[in-house]
């Protein structure tokens, strides 16, 4: 660890505020292009409710297609900023520094844009209001006496997620506090004022340092438990049902959580090494902390894989030939058994014998692939237990339907990643994506021990 | 005494110690050849109940044999016991090795040293293999059974499952031990010199040729790192085999995949309570302040919360799959396993296992201390032990003869309550892993010489600016 | 006689903690001067107080205002739609407990936040003397002392290694 040079606070304001307080050309060109693709999503979505779901590939029994499995894929990226956030501050891991502040943000925005795809499913959007008001303060359906399943984990997403989102946003805020200070202290004009408010009269004492502190402990010892139910109550939408077999599985709480985790970790491995190139922030996120990351995600892959196995080893284990025949789809029958070879290889096998190696650990090309092929794994395997699922879920074998998305879904598909990335690049204009005071804490801790001949990289730590 | 003053710096007070390298292994020598009134007051306890578990093994097998498992489900849950605490204990060293945790190096040997104890396990594993149920249905398969009962092992390969869960036993004994043996080679070699007698004899046998170059310490970190994966891996495969064959596929119908992670977790949990509360008794009682600061038990009580937490989702996973779903086996299975049959066991379970452990980590200041995780260890290990009994007993005594090779239990059994022979035997368990564990101590050095001096080298108490504070080498 | 605020600002932290011990030695009681940095220090690297804090009371409260605002939404609401569902009870506990859960963690957590903020003292909406070099990594020590005592305390911060010294009066000594 600590590969890098010292710097000094000057050198880390002027570095990490490039993306606030300069204007690179590609800047408004990437938000254009970006845009426009989110523009035509958006369309392409309007058009959905305006002529209904027969543009798209849905269709009885696969009533769950490419929507649902890119809600859970986004839920599942939002996990990363808990995980690096909240974990490796809670174990006091050096490396997390630069990591932190885009992880937080790549979760905040990856969240919301989770919850347009169940937003837009519902085909009729505007009947959301209904379930909270029409008549004053009485639900549409209490009024006309319609009871829904209120013990629904459709129920117990909503509440997960709101409280995930909620708490990751303060989260974001409160430990933007002192990096507000040094932007209020650079600007002028209604930025100084807007960063002024932001940044609530911060002077940086002992004692409001001291609680900065906490507040990072505090809160991410209080976020884990959150990010732990989120994904597990998204995996209940799924777990608790009865009648499509390879669903009904007690497991799926821990396998989806351990699978957001790995794909999160490695959206933000990939936007790290993004940001490296685009901002020139060669200082800060250094190979060393790519290495990390890749370690960290053998293990998280390994016990992703371990979760995978049982899934489906306890799928055949019942010898159940409804749940027989959804493996038999899955594992058999072109093409998802080329898709599961494809997921399984991308997600588990491939990136992990390149992070096995020191040498392509630390190569940012390689490690770029690495992390694209765990997404697009990842992406295929909540597709992979949707629809094969909900394809075989009726008795009678002529109800059994496969799915072909439509150009409608994929362009929505494509907006939502465009939306992500449009959105990371908007808030680098207004925020730090890496946190200042963070970096310069790891400066004024570091320190070395001589052993002998040899002088070794050392911490100063208080617990 | 080993080591300086214990340092820290405001409610960190007195948390961290410097070991002194040059008086280490002439005081670990000292205190591996004692033996003080109170240690060989517990030896002779365990000893004793270690008898007592031979004689009412002995009886059970007298009185029910080996043909049906129904009579041997508090063995097998004494046997899971002492299986998934000694088996996972050397995990905890080979994990924190790992993540080279700093603090990890006065508890790896202390935790290596449960590995012996996987001797004890293959031998309680034995006759374990002769009670369980063929795979296949011995009878004629009567309307309304499967010809093959619903396992891992499907239709039964040649040996399955006995022959493969024992040597897989066997094979995991074995791996520990050459963890164990690796990581002493270094401090054999060097109380070589001092020892005498049977230990003299047993540290040249065993550490001959280990003269500590630069070769030899790189095979060594090595050869830890690769047996380490091999051991985790074996471990969760050996876990997932025991807790299928010997609980999951004895009740019928009963299919939980989420099961044998709670097994997993369970162990560990266990595990790491059995790691703190030695630690706790060799450092209050034994003389080893001067190794094991108040950090070890800081940084190792995070981790035992964070099992606790991870163990209560699961079960609440488990819970709640079955309980939404409704169908009739998974009905049964809760009423059997959680609300009326084992009612009182599991909440025995679920208070001893977390609400109660929970409730004492949750504070910093009990965190900070040593005796906090401590006693959260011990409530673990009786939290564990009810969830063994729950489980164990629950299954051997499911479906009884020819239920067994129905497709769901049909109607919830009644409890199985111990008599004096299953008492016994449960204690007797305890007793013999703890009498083995104690004896092992008194050959092998009980803090791993070579991971502490090594640790000395990166760590030393220095200035910064004003205050004072631990500074940590990060050679990696 | 009034107190007035001073801030010294300092090239390195050695000369700041010189600065502390100066004032400490000087007779200013610990409670009258702060070390402003831009980046948080190892508690007591300047020798400075403690800072007691009750941060831990906000998320107790705010998780029990959250279990009980859980339970009682959840338990209401099913007793409002009291249809049996798949068998389940109408006060069906499991699903109780998931909703329950989250409005408990949610509320400990905006509870905690506030305490932060609070136990921060923001928003300070006057922000009361500071330097914009201080974020640019010079350490500030802001004294509150006597308004007569403004002269020799600014003595007493240049002799300690100021390279500047702030007033409210608008003075400003290199």
């Amino acid at each position: 660890m600590q590969e890098g040079k010292p710097l000094d606070s000057r050198q880390v304001n002027r570095e990490l505020l490039v993306s606030i307080l300069n204007s690179p050309k590609w800047f408004f060109g990437a938000i254009a292009v970006l845009g426009f693709i989110v523009l035509v999503a958006m369309s392409s979505a309007g058009f959905m409710i305006n002529q209904g779901f027969g543009v798209t590939g849905l269709n009885r029994p696969v009533m769950w297609g490419f929507f649902i499995t890119n809600f859970v894929f986004w839920i599942g990226i939002s996990h990363a900023g808990v995980m690096l956030s909240a974990i490796l501050r809670l174990s006091k891991a050096e490396w997390r520094r630069p990591a932190t502040r885009a992880a937080e943000i790549l979760t905040v925005f990856s969240l919301m844009t989770a919850m347009t795809m169940p937003l837009i499913h519902t085909g009729r959007p505007w009947r959301t209001v209904y379930w909270i008001y029409t008549l004053p303060f009485v639900p549409y359906d209490y009024a006309r006496g319609i009871w829904p399943n209120i013990r629904t984990p459709l129920v117990w997403d909503p509440s997960a997620v709101y409280t995930y989102l909620t708490s990751s946003i303060l989260f974001v805020l409160v430990a933007l506090i002192p990096d507000f200070a040094v932007l209020r202290d650079r600007t002028t004009g209604m930025s100084h004022r807007i960063y002024g408010m932001l940044a609530m009269g911060w002077q940086g004492n002992a004692r409001q340092w001291k609680l900065q502190i906490i507040a990072g402990v505090l809160l991410s010892a209080l976020i884990l438990p959150v990010f732990v139910s989120v994904h597990s109550i998204v995996s209940w939408d799924f777990g608790m049902a009865v009648s499509v077999k390879s669903w009904h599985s007690t497991i799926f709480a821990p396998y989806f959580v351990v699978g957001a985790v790995h794909s999160g970790v490695s959206a933000v491995a990939f936007v790290l090494i993004i940001l490296r190139y685009i901002y020139g922030w060669q200082n800060y996120i250094r190979h060393e902390h790519i290495d990390a990351l890749a370690r960290l995600l053998i293990v998280v892959a390994t016990g992703w894989f371990y979760f995978f196995v049982m899934e489906v080893v306890f799928g055949f284990y019942g010898r159940e030939a409804d749940e027989i025949a959804v493996r038999n789809l899955q594992f058999t029958i072109s093409p998802w058994n080329i898709w599961m070879m494809i997921f399984v290889g991308m997600t588990y096998f491939l990136p992990v014998s390149i992070w096995l190696s020191k040498s392509l650990r630390r190569n940012l090309w390689v490690m770029s692939l690495a992390c694209i092929f765990v997404n697009i794994g990842m992406w295929l395997e909540r597709f992979l237990i949707i629809v094969p699922g909900l394809a075989r879920k009726q008795l009678l074998t002529f109800d059994w339907y496969t799915y072909r998305p439509s150009s409608v879904e994929w362009i929505i598909i494509i907006g939502t990643f465009a939306l992500v990335s449009m959105l990371m690049l908007t808030i680098a204009r207004v925020v730090p994506l890496i946190p200042l005071y963070d970096i310069k804490e790891g400066e004024i801790l570091r320190t070395e021990i001589k052993i002998g001949r040899v002088t070794v990289p050392a911490v100063f730590r208080e617990d | 005494m080993a080591a300086t003053e214990p340092k820290g710096h405001g409610q960190h007070a007195d948390m961290w110690v410097f070991p002194d390298a040059s008086v280490m292994t002439a005081d670990m020598g000292e205190k591996t050849n004692a033996m003080p009134r109170p240690f060989t007051m517990g030896l002779a306890v365990a000893g004793i109940l270690f008898i007592l578990g031979i004689v009412g093994f002995v009886a059970r097998a007298a009185d029910d044999g080996f043909g049906e498992i129904g009579p041997w489900g508090y063995y097998m849950a004494i046997f899971s016991m002492v299986f998934m605490v000694t088996s996972g204990a050397p995990l905890a060293a080979v994990a924190f090795r790992f993540t080279k945790s700093h603090w990890r190096r006065p508890l790896s040997r202390v935790a290596e040293l449960f590995s012996i104890v996987g001797i004890l396990n293959l031998l309680m594993f034995i006759p374990l293999v002769f009670v369980l149920p063929d795979i296949a249905n011995p009878g004629e398969v009567a309307e309304g059974e499967l010809a093959v009962r619903r396992t891992i092992w499907f239709e039964g390969p040649i040996g399955a499952p006995h022959a493969w869960d024992l040597v897989g036993v066997g094979f995991l004994a074995i791996t520990s031990m050459a963890i164990l043996w690796i990581s002493v080679i270094p401090d054999m070699a060097e109380c070589r010199f001092t020892a005498t007698g049977f230990r003299r004899t047993i540290y040249n046998k065993l550490s001959g040729g280990w003269f500590g170059t630069k070769r030899q310490w790189n095979s060594q970190k090595a050869g830890l790192a690769l047996l380490g994966a091999f051991y985790f891996m074996t471990l969760i495969f050996m876990h997932f085999v025991i807790s299928s064959d010997y609980a999951q596929s004895l009740i019928p119908g009963w299919k939980d995949s989420i099961f044998p992670v709670i097994y997993t977790i369970t162990s560990l949990q266990m595990s790491l309570g059995v790691i703190l509360v030695v630690m706790f008794i060799m450092r209050r009682w034994g003389g080893y302040e001067g190794y094991i600061g108040k950090s070890m038990f800081w940084s190792a009580s995070k981790v035992l919360l964070g099992i606790t937490l991870l163990w209560v989702y699961h079960l609440f996973a488990f819970f709640i799959t079955f309980w939404y779903g409704r169908l009739e086996i998974e009905q049964n299975i809760i009423k059997y396993l959680v609300t009326d049959t084992y009612a009182i066991i599991f909440l025995l379970n679920l208070i001893f296992s977390f609400a109660a452990p929970f409730a004492v980590l949750l504070w910093n200041p009990v965190r900070r201390s040593a005796w906090g995780p401590a006693l959260a260890g011990v409530l673990v290990l009786f939290g564990g032990l009810m969830f063994n009994i729950r489980i164990f007993v629950g299954a051997a005594n499911a479906a009884p003869g020819a239920d067994l090779y129905k497709p769901i239990m049909e109607r919830v059994p009644a409890p199985v309550y111990p008599d004096i022979f299953d008492v016994f035997m449960v204690i007797g368990g305890l007793g013999a892993a703890a009498f083995i564990y104690l004896l092992s101590t008194r050959v092998l050095p009980v803090i791993s010489l070579w991971e502490v001096k090594e640790g000395a080298l990166y760590q030393k108490w220095g200035k910064l600016i004003r205050g004072e504070y631990l500074i940590l080498g990060k050679p990696e | 006689m009034a107190k007035a605020p001073i801030l010294g600002l300092f090239e390195t932290a050695d000369h700041a903690a010189d600065a502390g011990d100066a004032l400490k030695a000087a007779g200013v009681s610990q409670a009258d001067y702060d070390f402003l940095t831009d980046t948080p220090y190892p508690e007591g690297a300047f020798g400075e107080r403690e800072e007691p804090h009750r941060i831990y009371i906000f998320p107790f409260v705010g998780a029990l205002i959250g279990l009980t605002v859980g339970i009682m939404l959840t338990s209401m609401t099913q007793l409002a739609y009291p249809l049996t569902q798949g068998g389940k009870p109408i006060l069906s506990l499991p699903p109780m407990a998931v909703v329950t859960y989250e409005s408990t963690m949610l509320t400990a957590i905006v509870f905690t936040i506030i305490g932060i903020i609070f136990e921060s003292r923001l928003p300070a909406f006057k922000q009361g003397l500071y330097d914009t070099r201080i974020t640019e990594g010079y350490i500030g020590v802001l004294v509150n002392v006597d308004e007569d005592q403004l002269g020799s305390t600014q003595a007493l911060l240049t002799q300690a290694g100021a390279i500047d010294v702030v007033r409210n009066d608008g003075g400003s000594a290199a």
